[in-house]
C-alpha cells in the first residue's frame, strides 16, 4: 500500500566500490539496485515490486557517477549520474539535444535532481524518455558482472514491460553514445496530460544530412508497444532519399499506420495512433532543420 | 531488517541517528526530527509537499530511504529562516504577493522555489512556471506563487538573503 | 510603567497598519508559520503515548463481510476494531441541514461493503508500521455481491439493491430502485411559458466524477481523557458538526467532546461534513483507551469522498425579442453508496439554476438522485452550482448563437439582479437581491476583452483557432434567510479587550486557507478602530466557543465576519460606557478613533478630539481599579445569503491536429461586495479558476467497472490536475473586482469562494464553441475528445 512509509521490509547495502557491488549481485538472491529510487521506492510503495531483499545503493561508488566526453569523443555517462545534471550538461546540450530534451521532459527537476538515466533503463517502461534518443544515438549499454563485462546496443536492451536484457548479476554500470557525426539534427517530442507526466506518445529522431539527402536516420518511439520501440526499418528507408515535406508527410503517415498502441488511463488507443505520425513529422522536421537542412 | 547508524545535517544541526533501512527521509525529518515543514500529499513523488533541499537542490523527500540520505546536507522550509526570525526572500515575497492559502504546499514550494533561484537567479516567468510543475497547489491556482517567485528573484538580485 | 508599552516603536508593522485595513492588502495572521512550515495541521499533531491507527478498505464494490479473524492482529499488540464493537447508530455525517432533511444511511464501520475503499475495520497499534502489519493479519471472509456503478442500470427491476432501509430523520424509509431521494420543484407552469416560446431549446449536459484533492489527506487525532471525555483534533470545517456527532454516535453529552479547531490543508467541501477517519478514530480511542491518531493514506482519501457527477436534460423557452419565457431542468445524481446529503445538494442545484434567469417564474426541477456502488459524493465548490451552471450556461450560449442575441445583452436581459428574488439554498431559502456586480461584469468586462470582435467559428482557418466565451455565475453568502429554512445557519464570536488594549477574537469559523480569519480580524480592528496587530486569534474549541454551522457555502467573511462585527458592536458599546465613566461623559457622545502615532485605538467625545482616552489607559485602569474584563459574546445569525456574483471572459487556443487547448487570455470579475482583502479575493478566483481548468479539461475519475476500483487507484500518477506550467501567464490573467457593496454585510462584504468557481467550466466551453463550432455537453473536454468532435463533424460535413 502507499502509506507514508515503506512497508516492505528488506536489507540495505552499500558497496563502496564496484567490485564489492558486482560480488552482491554475484552472491545474494532477490537484490535490487537504488540509483535514483525514483522508481524503485515508487514500486516498492504501490506493491509493484515483491522480491527484493537486499536494497544495493550503488551511490557510493565513483566511477559510476560521472559523466564526460571519453578520448573517442563519445558521451560517457555513469549509472548513478543525475538526471537534471545530465539534461543541463553543455556537451549533451550541444551534441546530443534530444537526449537533453528527453530528459528536461521528464517529471519534475525534484524527481530529475534524484533520478537517473540508468534506472530509467532498468525500469524498462514502454514510456521510459531517455530510451528513445539512447536508441536513436547508437547508445550501448554497459553490463558488468563477476563474470565480465558487456555492451549491449540499447535498441537491443529492452525485452517486456519491466524486463531488459541485463541478467540478475549484472550491474547497468552507464552508457557510451557515439559522437554524432558532423550534419547531424536531431530532436525529442512528447505530448503529455499536463507537463509533468509520463508520455502519452513520445518520439526521438536523430538524422544525418548530406546536402539535401539524408544520409541516415533513426527513430525511436515510446508509450506505443510494450516497449520502448525503435523504427529500425522505417527510419533505414529514409537514407539516400532527397529531403521534401513530402518524404517528411509520407514517412509519418508511414508511422501512424505502423505502430498498434493500446488504449489506458492516460490517453486512448487512436489517440496515440493519430498523435504518433502527428509528431513524427514535427520531429522529422525539427531534426532535419538541426541538421542544417532546408526543407524543398 | 538492517539498521544503520547515519549522520544528517538539516538546517545546519549535525544529527546522529540509526535508521531502520525502510525509514524514509520524510518520516525521519517529521517524527524524529520533529520538523513539519516538509509533509506528505502523495507518498510517491508526484505533488511536491515534501520537498526538501539537498544541498541547493530540491528533492522530495517522500521517495528517499534515509539510510541512503547519510551525509547529506539538508535544508527544509524551517531552516529558511534565520535563528532571528527573519524570513529569506522567497517566503518574504510569498506573504507580500498572497501566494499562501491552507498553506500545505507553501513550504514544499518555498524550498521548491529557492533551489531555482539558487540555481538560476533571473528566471523567466515560463522558467518559474515549467520549474514548479512537479509542485502541486490546489488553493492559488499558482498565480500569486509565479508572482512572488519572480519578485523573489528582483530582492535577491538587490542582496536580499535567499 | 507596567502595561503601556504599547508603542509605534514595538508594532510589528509600524504606523502602516494603524489606519483601516478594510479593502488593502494585509499579510496573512497565519502567513509567517505556513511559509517557515511551522504551522500545525492535523497530520502533524503528536499527542504523547498516542498509537496510530490504520483503516481496511473494502477491496469488493458490494460484499457481505461473512467471518472476521483478528486474533493474529490482536496477538501483534494491535487494538481491533470491527463491526461488532462500534455503536450501531445510523447516521449521516453531514449536519449542515435540518435533521427532518437529512437521510440516515451509514454507521461506523459497516458489516456490508457497498464501495471499493469503503472503511470496514480498523486496527491502532503503538506505531505506524505495526498498525498496517495488524491490518494485513485481519482475515476477513466475504461474500461478494454483484454490483452496479451506473445510475441509469442502478434504477431498474432486478439490479443489485445497496439498502432495503435507510432513515429520514426519525421514520424508517423503504428504498426501492436504489433510488435515494427524489426531489421535485415547481413554480409558474413551464408547460404554459415554453407554449409562449418562439423557440424551444431542449439538451442534455452531463458533469463528470471528480476528487477534491485538497492536498493534505483528511486526518485525525481522539485523545480519551480520564474523566471520559474526548479530546479531538481533525480535519474538519465544522468544529461543533464534528462534536455533535461524535455526542450522537457516542451517546456522550457535547459537554464531554472537545473538537480543537485547526488549519488544514485545503478543504473545497471535502469536509463540511464529518470526515471518516474521525469516528473511527473516536472508536479506536475509545476502545484502547489511548490517543489515536489516523492519517488517510492518499488512496485512502480518493476513496473517501468525490465531487458528484450529475446528468441534466434542459428546456428553455426563448421568445424572438430575447426573452426566456420557461426553464426545465431534470437532473439524475449519481451519489455513489452513502446519501452525504443528495437531498439538499439537488434543492441547492435547483436554486442555482432558479436564481441564474428569471424565466417568466415557470421553473421545473425534477432530481432524481441514486445509489451505486462507488465512493459517496459530497460537496466539492458549488454544491451543484459549477454543475448546472454547465448545463444552463452552455445553453444560453447557444441560443445566443442560433438565435442571433448579444451573450451580453441576452444576458443582462434575463438575469435576477437588485429587486429580484434568490434562492441561496435551494427553494426554502430566498431572499431578495440587494448588490450585483454582474452588470459591470458583463458590460465593463465585455469591452475590456474586446469581446465584440471574437468573431465566428464559421470564419476561422488554420491550425490554431482561437475563439473566446463568456458566462456568469454566482453563489450564496452562506444559508440565511428571513426565515430559517432547511439549513441551519448561524454563528458565534467573543471579542474581548485585554488589560493593555489589544484585542483577542474568538471565534469557532474555520478557515480552508482563504483568509476568513484575517477577515474576522480586519473586520473587528476596524468597529473598535485598534491597529490589526493588536488583533490577535484565540484558539478555538467547542467548548470555549458557540455554535458556528460551518465554514462551507461561501460564509466564514459575511457569517462568521458578521458575527465578529456584532460582538464587536456590542463591546464598543460597553467600552463606551466603561469610557464614559472614566471621562465623565455620556456613553452616546463617544466615538472609537485609531492613533497612528499611539499606535492605538483611542476613545474620544464626539467633535471634541481633544478629550480622549486610550483603549489602553482605559483598559489598563480597569484592571488595577478592578472594574472586570472588557468582553462581549454573542451568537448571530446573518437574515439574508446575498449573492456574490462572477463573470468570466476566456480565451482559448484550440489546437486542430492535437486537439490540446490552451488559454491565452482570461479576464475574471468577481463580485465580493467590498473585498476586505483584494489579492485574497483574487487569489480565490484564480485558484478557482485553476480548479475549474481542471474540471473542464483535465480531471475525471471512472470506475473499473470489473473491480470497481477507481481506474487510477487512488494515485495522483493518474489524477492529472493543471499546475503552474497550465495556467495562463500572469499578464494573461487579469482578475477585477466588481465596485458594489452588499447592505447586509460586514462593511459591505459578501463571499466569493464557491462563486469563483461556477461559471469556469461553461465559459471555457462556450470559448471551444466560438473556436471551433462544437458543442461539448460533457466535460471533462480532453484532448481526446476534441479530436474524436473534430473527426465526427468533419464525416458529418
Amino acid at each position: 500500500m502507499n502509506t507514508r512509509f515503506l512497508e516492505k521490509e528488506y536489507d540495505y547495502v552499500k558497496p563502496a566500490t564496484l567490485d564489492e557491488a558486482l560480488d552482491i549481485l554475484a552472491e545474494k538472491e532477490n537484490v535490487k539496485v537504488l540509483a535514483g529510487g525514483t522508481d524503485l521506492i515508487v514500486k516498492l510503495k504501490t506493491d509493484a515490486l515483491e522480491d527484493m531483499d537486499i536494497m544495493m545503493d550503488i551511490n557510493s561508488i565513483d566511477e559510476l557517477c560521472g559523466c564526460c566526453i571519453n578520448a573517442d569523443g563519445d558521451l560517457v555517462i555513469g549509472a548513478t549520474a543525475k538526471i537534471s545534471h545530465l539534461e543541463k550538461n553543455d556537451d549533451i546540450k550541444a551534441a546530443y539535444p534530444a537526449l537533453s530534451e528527453a530528459m528536461h521532459a521528464m517529471a519534475s527537476v525534484s524527481v530529475r535532481n534524484m533520478a537517473t538515466m540508468g534506472g530509467n533503463f532498468m525500469n524498462a517502461s514502454p514510456v521510459a524518455d531517455t530510451a528513445g534518443p539512447a536508441m536513436c544515438y547508437g547508445a550501448q549499454v554497459c553490463l558488468k558482472s563477476k563474470k565480465g563485462e558487456r555492451t549491449i546496443d540499447a535498441t537491443e536492451f529492452f525485452l517486456k514491460p519491466g524486463v531488459t536484457a541485463a541478467e540478475d548479476d549484472e550491474l547497468l554500470t552507464g552508457f557510451v553514445i557515439p559522437k554524432p557525426a558532423d550534419n547531424t539534427g536531431a530532436a525529442f517530442v512528447k505530448i503529455g496530460r499536463v507537463k509533468s507526466d509520463i508520455a502519452k506518445v513520445s518520439i526521438t529522431a536523430v538524422m544525418e544530412r548530406e546536402g539535401d539527402t539524408v544520409k541516415s536516420c533513426r527513430l525511436a518511439m515510446g508509450s506505443v508497444a510494450p516497449k520502448p520501440l525503435f523504427l529500425a526499418d522505417i527510419g533505414a528507408g529514409l537514407e539516400g532519399q532527397k529531403m521534401t515535406e513530402e518524404l517528411i508527410m509520407k514517412t509519418a503517415d508511414q508511422i501512424r499506420d505502423f505502430v498498434k498502441p493500446i488504449g489506458d488511463h492516460g490517453t486512448t488507443a487512436e489517440y496515440r495512433k493519430e498523435m504518433s505520425g502527428l509528431i513524427a513529422r514535427d520531429c522529422l522536421m525539427e531534426a532535419w532543420k538541426r541538421s542544417g537542412g532546408e526543407l524543398a | 531488517m538492517s539498521k544503520h547508524r547515519i549522520t544528517l545535517t538539516v538546517n545546519g544541526e549535525v544529527h546522529r541517528l540509526t535508521v531502520k533501512s525502510n525509514e524514509l527521509l520524510l518520516n525521519v525529518l517529521r517524527d524524529r526530527l520533529h520538523l513539519t515543514g516538509a509533509k506528505y500529499g502523495c507518498g510517491i513523488a508526484e505533488c511536491g509537499a515534501c520537498t526538501v533541499l539537498k544541498g541547493d537542490e530540491s528533492v522530495m523527500s517522500c521517495l528517499v530511504p534515509a539510510v541512503a540520505a547519510d551525509g547529506w546536507e539538508l535544508t527544509t522550509a524551517e531552516g529558511l529562516v534565520t535563528a532571528d526570525g527573519e524570513l529569506n526572500v522567497v517566503q518574504e515575497e510569498f506573504l507580500e504577493k498572497s501566494a499562501v492559502q491552507c498553506g500545505f504546499c507553501t513550504p514544499g514550494m518555498v524550498v521548491a522555489s529557492t533551489a531555482l533561484l539558487r540555481e538560476n537567479p533571473d528566471p523567466t516567468e515560463d522558467e518559474v512556471r515549467d520549474y514548479l510543475r512537479g509542485n502541486f497547489c490546489r488553493c492559488t491556482g499558482y498565480h500569486a506563487i509565479v508572482e512572488a517567485v519572480l519578485a523573489a528573484a528582483v530582492d535577491a538580485q538587490n542582496g536580499g538573503r535567499l | 510603567m507596567y502595561l503601556n508599552h504599547l508603542k509605534p516603536e514595538n508594532a510589528p508593522h509600524g504606523e502602516e497598519y494603524c489606519t483601516s485595513m478594510i479593502g488593502k492588502n494585509t499579510h496573512r495572521w497565519d502567513g509567517p508559520a505556513k511559509v517557515s512550515g511551522t504551522m500545525e495541521y492535523p497530520s502533524d499533531v503528536y499527542v504523547p503515548g498516542m498509537l496510530y491507527g490504520a483503516v481496511l478498505y473494502s477491496p469488493y464494490a458490494h460484499a457481505n463481510i461473512v467471518s472476521v479473524d483478528t486474533s493474529e492482529a490482536e496477538a501483534m499488540g494491535a487494538v481491533c476494531l470491527t463491526y461488532e464493537d462500534v455503536p450501531k447508530t445510523v447516521y449521516n455525517e453531514r449536519s449542515v441541514s435540518t435533521p427532518a432533511g437529512t437521510y440516515r444511511d451509514r454507521i461506523i464501520l459497516p458489516n456490508k461493503a457497498r464501495h471499493v475503499g469503503e472503511p470496514l475495520m480498523a486496527v491502532a497499534a503503538p506505531t505506524e508500521e505495526l498498525a498496517y502489519k495488524a491490518l494485513h493479519a485481519l482475515k476477513v471472509e466475504y461474500e461478494v455481491l454483484p454490483a452496479v456503478y451506473d445510475p441509469e442500470e442502478a434504477m431498474k427491476d432486478g439490479a443489485p439493491q445497496l439498502y432495503d432501509k435507510i432513515f429520514l430523520d426519525e421514520e424508517e424509509i423503504t428504498v426501492k430502485n436504489n433510488v435515494g431521494v427524489v426531489r421535485n420543484i415547481y413554480e409558474g407552469d413551464v408547460e404554459e411559458g415554453l407554449r409562449q416560446a418562439d423557440r424551444v431549446f431542449e439538451d442534455d449536459y452531463s458533469v463528470g466524477r471528480i476528487y477534491q484533492a485538497q492536498l493534505e489527506p483528511k486526518a485525525a487525532v481522539v485523545k480519551p481523557e480520564v474523566d471520559g471525555s474526548l479530546t479531538v483534533w481533525g480535519t474538519c470545517q465544522s468544529i461543533h458538526a464534528c462534536r455533535q456527532l461524535l455526542g450522537f454516535l457516542f451517546q456522550k453529552p457535547l459537554s464531554k467532546i472537545n473538537v480543537k479547531k485547526m488549519p488544514f490543508g485545503g478543504g473545497f467541501g471535502s469536509s463540511i461534513h464529518v470526515n471518516t477517519v474521525i469516528p473511527i478514530c473516536a472508536a479506536l480511542a475509545v476502545k484502547s483507551g489511548k490517543p489515536v491518531k489516523i492519517c488517510n493514506t492518499r488512496e485512502g482519501d480518493f476513496y473517501s469522498h468525490n465531487k458528484y457527477p450529475t446528468k441534466f436534460h434542459v428546456r428553455l423557452g426563448v421568445t424572438n425579442d430575447g426573452v426566456i419565457t420557461a426553464g426545465e431542468v431534470k437532473a439524475l445524481v449519481d451519489f455513489g453508496a452513502h446519501q452525504i446529503q443528495p437531498l439538499p445538494y439537488m434543492g441547492c442545484t435547483a436554486g442555482w439554476f432558479a436564481s441564474l434567469y428569471k424565466y417568466c417564474g415557470n421553473i421545473t426541477f425534477e432530481g432524481t438522485a441514486v445509489y451505486t456502488n462507488k465512493t459517496p459524493c459530497c460537496a466539492m465548490q458549488g454544491y451543484g452550482n459549477p454543475q448546472v451552471n454547465f448545463a444552463i450556461e452552455s445553453m444560453i450560449d447557444e441560443i445566443c448563437n442560433e438565435m442571433g442575441f448579444d451573450p451580453i445583452e441576452f444576458r443582462l436581459k434575463n438575469i435576477r439582479t437588485i429587486g429580484d428574488e434568490f434562492w441561496a439554498q435551494g427553494p426554502t431559502v430566498r431572499s431578495i437581491i440587494k448588490s450585483s456586480g454582474t452588470e459591470e461584469g458583463l458590460i465593463e468586462g465585455a469591452k475590456k476583452f474586446d469581446f465584440a470582435n471574437r468573431g465566428k467559428f464559421e470564419d476561422k482557418t488554420g491550425k490554431i483557432r482561437r475563439g473566446s466565451g463568456v458566462a456568469r455565475g454566482f453563489h450564496a453568502s452562506g444559508t440565511g434567510g428571513p426565515k430559517p429554512g432547511e439549513v441551519i445557519d448561524y454563528s458565534f464570536a467573543t471579542v474581548k479587550i485585554n488589560e493593555d488594549g489589544s484585542v483577542d477574537v474568538l471565534t469557532p469559523v474555520t478557515d480552508h486557507g482563504g483568509g476568513t480569519w484575517d477577515a474576522i480580524r480586519k473586520i473587528v480592528a476596524e468597529v473598535l478602530q485598534v491597529p490589526l496587530d493588536l488583533v490577535g486569534l484565540s484558539p478555538a474549541d467547542t467548548m470555549n466557543t458557540g455554535y458556528d454551522v460551518c465554514t462551507h457555502a461561501t460564509r466564514g467573511t459575511y457569517c462568521g465576519g458578521g458575527a465578529a462585527r456584532n460582538a464587536a458592536l456590542r463591546l464598543r458599546e460597553k467600552l463606551f460606557v466603561m469610557a464614559g465613566e472614566m471621562m465623565d461623559e455620556k456613553p452616546d457622545d463617544l466615538e472609537v478613533v485609531m492613533d497612528p502615532k499611539q499606535h492605538q485605538g483611542c476613545v474620544q467625545v464626539k467633535g471634541y478630539p481633544e478629550k480622549r482616552m486610550t483603549i489602553n489607559e482605559i483598559a489598563r485602569n480597569a484592571w488595577i481599579w478592578s472594574r472586570g474584563t472588557l468582553v462581549h459574546s454573542e451568537s448571530y445569525r446573518q437574515k439574508n445569503a446575498p449573492p456574490c456574483f462572477t463573470v468570466h471572459f476566456v480565451e482559448v487556443e484550440v489546437n486542430m491536429e492535437t486537439g490540446v487547448i490552451t488559454l491565452p487570455r482570461v479576464l475574471i470579475y468577481g463580485d465580493c461586495g467590498t473585498p476586505i482583502n483584494p489579492d485574497l479575493v483574487k487569489g480565490q478566483l484564480v485558484g478557482a479558476f485553476n480548479r475549474g481548468l481542471g474540471y473542464t479539461m483535465y480531471e475525471w475519475l471512472p470506475t473499473d467497472e470489473e473491480t470497481g476500483a477507481l481506474l487510477n487507484k487512488g494515485l495522483f500518477v493518474d489524477y492529472k490536475t493543471p499546475t503552474a506550467y497550465e495556467m495562463p501567464k500572469v499578464d494573461n490573467l487579469q482578475v477585477e473586482l466588481c465596485k458594489c457593496y452588499e447592505p447586509s454585510g460586514p462593511f459591505g462584504a459578501k463571499g466569493i469562494g464557491e462563486a469563483a468557481l461556477a461559471s469556469v467550466q461553461s465559459a471555457i466551453s462556450n470559448a471551444i464553441y466560438n473556436a471551433i463550432g462544437i458543442r461539448f455537453h460533457e466535460i471533462p473536454i480532453t484532448p481526446e475528445r476534441v479530436l474524436e468532435a473534430l473527426k465526427e463533424k468533419e464525416a458529418q460535413a
